[in-house]
């Protein structure tokens, strides 16, 4: 099993990735930091509290953490008005976050992994605040770090904010800078994958309808927020863009990548721009895999099959944690 | 006992890189009851953090304060890479070498030891005034961490910044906010009340050879190193300084809090380039309200020099004095 801490600020989609992870028993879940993103940081923790009371695992450490970027004034997601879940999509729950700050959570668990010898995946779905604040803290936090398998940035789909960069990475450009130049391993996987993925109603159905609980609130979740646009992507339905950071570590023939030096523009009009040069054009040592292609078929089979497993539970029919 | 604190002593966090000026600073701050030193946070700087750390622990046993506790502090900046300094020789203390600490770090980190003091001092209205002698990154890595520590920070007395100076390490930016300046931006927009002690105001404070053999004369066991650290500091470059000697830049921190009458300060709002290479780090002071925000510092526009340097023998003479006693 891989060991992962989710470091996160849900939004629909890091419910996706949430929800996806506590149903695969190839990753061990140690944790969820959660940043301010796509919602206020009050909001993103009590979506993640709402998220983890329905998947019944509900002794699992959610920490709150940054709730402001590095550097840059403050910018939430193109769908931030959904706040806070409204309780017709996800249920009232009464599970709380830790006293912990996720910062030290991070900085805590981090150094012990080091320590030990065995270091911890994260998955970064949001803008990364709160890993940069825990790289500058001790050198150990970078040497207990696997690697990051980040959703962030594009290098040739506009992005959805600004053409020219993709959210997590403008919402906190710097900290996603600290995190590219940190040395540790990093799976990139930009918009250009994440939109190569498109879900539609067929597929909400499947996860209100089999998903238990957790399923009918994923499926409400996507009906409530529909991402289907046309005219963006050429065909119905619409991208899910956290929940391949898992599907990544789930499933990585799923998966084709590049070795590429990926920077951040730091400046100017163009903040949060992201390259990706594959060629060495720059003569600077890689530092990141970068997801190009998904395969779309396997990967909507794997986030319904798993979301599915909440509904077999439910039912009896499995036991959590079961292999699916 | 010198190091004991008086009753309405003010609590104080020294955040630092030492550096030879940041140990001038701390041994007179060791045995000023005035000061309530609630703990040492050393930071990467001048040098590389695992030396600043080993450098204010040997300066705690050399001034007699192993009691007071030192947090080891961020080991880069928030965004840039580490720059390092000039002019305290390749350990941060000169030609000097002190005995290896027998005192060690505390386990807790500076930054999470400032978020758990700060909100202490929040919670109980006694706030802590920062003395930062060196990169700001501790306090704002803290500061974006927990935003609510600002409510325990009574001031933050710095020394860094060159507002109508040039600077020392570029020709706009003076070394600790070029060192971090994206950490120099955190604290400057974070509403904390500022003292900014900048190379406008240390620049007026030279410690010239002369006054180092008065020093050497005056402070007892401490005579010694003193000597040898301050004749380090000796720039030597007449046409930069209008003298020989070097300028006192982190001291004037402690003198600040504890003689403030040798100060003249003016009001201003303060901010840091961070975007331009040629500028990087540049401080510009908004002295006419030009910006439309409100002031947010108290910038020494004129320090009483040779007042400084008395301050300084006296206070140093007291380890004379210790000895003695």
């Amino acid at each position: 099993m891989i060991r992962v801490i989710i470091d996160a600020d849900p939004g629909v989609d890091d419910a996706a990735a949430i929800l996806l992870a506590l149903a695969s028993p190839e990753v061990d879940v140690l944790g969820l930091s959660i940043v301010s993103g796509n919602v206020p940081l009050t909001d993103a923790v009590a979506n993640a509290c709402k998220v983890v009371g329905v998947s019944g695992r509900r002794n699992l450490p959610i920490h709150a953490g940054a709730s402001a970027p590095l550097i840059r004034d403050q910018i939430f997601g193109k769908y931030a008005a959904i706040g806070t879940f409204a309780d017709a999509l996800v249920p009232p729950t009464d599970v709380v976050p830790e006293v912990e700050h996720a910062v030290r959570f991070l900085v805590r668990t981090l150094r012990a992994a080091a320590s030990a010898g065995d270091p911890i995946t994260i998955c970064a779905i949001g803008p990364m605040t709160n890993l940069a604040l825990a790289l500058v803290h001790h050198p150990e936090v970078a040497q207990g770090i696997a690697r990051i398998v980040t959703m962030g940035g594009t290098f040739r789909t506009p992005g959805h904010r600004v053409p020219w960069a993709e959210f997590n990475v403008l919402a906190d450009p710097h900290a996603a800078d600290v995190v590219y130049r940190s040395g540790v391993p990093i799976v990139a996987i930009p918009l250009d994958l994440t939109t190569q993925a498109l879900f539609t109603h067929e597929h909400f159905t499947s996860f209100r309808e089999r998903g238990g609980a957790a399923g009918a609130a994923l499926g409400h979740l996507f009906t409530a927020f529909d991402r289907s646009d046309v005219a963006r992507y050429g065909r119905p339905g619409g991208p899910i863009h956290d929940a391949a950071t898992l599907a990544w570590l789930i499933r990585p023939e799923l998966f084709e990548s590049r070795a590429a030096t990926v920077g951040v523009q730091l400046t100017g009009e163009m903040l949060g721009a992201t390259y990706a040069d594959y060629d060495g054009v720059l003569h600077r040592a890689s530092n990141a895999q970068v997801a190009t292609r998904i395969d779309e078929a396997g990967f909507i089979t794997l986030l319904t099959e798993r979301i599915a497993f909440y509904g077999d539970r439910a039912a009896g029919s499995l036991a959590p944690g079961v292999p699916i | 006992m010198q190091g004991v604190p008086l009753m309405t002593a003010i609590p104080v966090i020294i955040d630092c890189d030492p550096g030879i000026d940041d140990a001038l600073a701390l041994l007179a701050a060791f045995v000023s009851p005035e000061l309530r030193i609630l703990g040492i946070t050393p930071v990467s700087g001048n040098q590389p953090l695992d030396t600043t750390v080993r450098n204010a622990l040997q300066i705690c046993e050399l001034g007699g304060r192993t009691d007071v506790p030192v947090y080891a502090g961020c080991h880069r900046p928030m965004v840039r890479e580490p720059i390092r300094g000039h002019f305290h020789g390749s350990t941060g203390l000169g030609k000097t070498v002190l005995p290896t600490p027998t005192k060690s770090a505390e386990s807790r980190l500076a930054v999470d030891f400032l978020i758990d003091a700060l909100s202490a001092a929040a919670a109980s209205g006694e706030r802590i005034t920062l003395c930062c002698l060196g990169p700001l990154t501790n306090l704002a890595v803290a500061l974006r961490t927990n935003p609510a520590i600002a409510a325990g920070v009574e001031r933050v007395v710095m020394m860094g910044g060159a507002y109508r100076e040039p600077g020392n390490r570029t020709m706009t930016s003076e070394f600790n906010v070029l060192a971090d300046p994206h950490a120099a931006h955190v604290v400057f927009s974070s509403g904390l009340p500022i003292v900014a002690l900048a190379l406008d105001a240390t620049h007026q404070v030279m410690l010239k050879p002369e006054h180092v053999a008065r020093f050497a004369a005056a402070s007892g066991r401490m005579s010694h190193v003193l000597g040898e650290l301050m004749a380090f500091w000796d720039r030597n470059d007449v046409a930069r300084y209008g003298s020989r000697g070097g300028p006192l830049h982190d001291p004037l921190v402690v003198a600040f809090l504890l003689a403030p009458q040798l100060f003249e300060t003016r009001r201003a709002r303060l901010f840091v380039e961070h975007e331009s290479e040629l500028c990087m780090g540049q401080t510009i002071a908004d002295w006419f309200g030009k910006s439309g925000l409100t002031p947010n510092a108290d910038v020494v526009t004129r320090v009483d020099a040779e007042g400084v340097i008395a301050f300084f023998l006296e206070r140093l003479s007291r380890y004379a004095e210790r000895a003695v006693a």
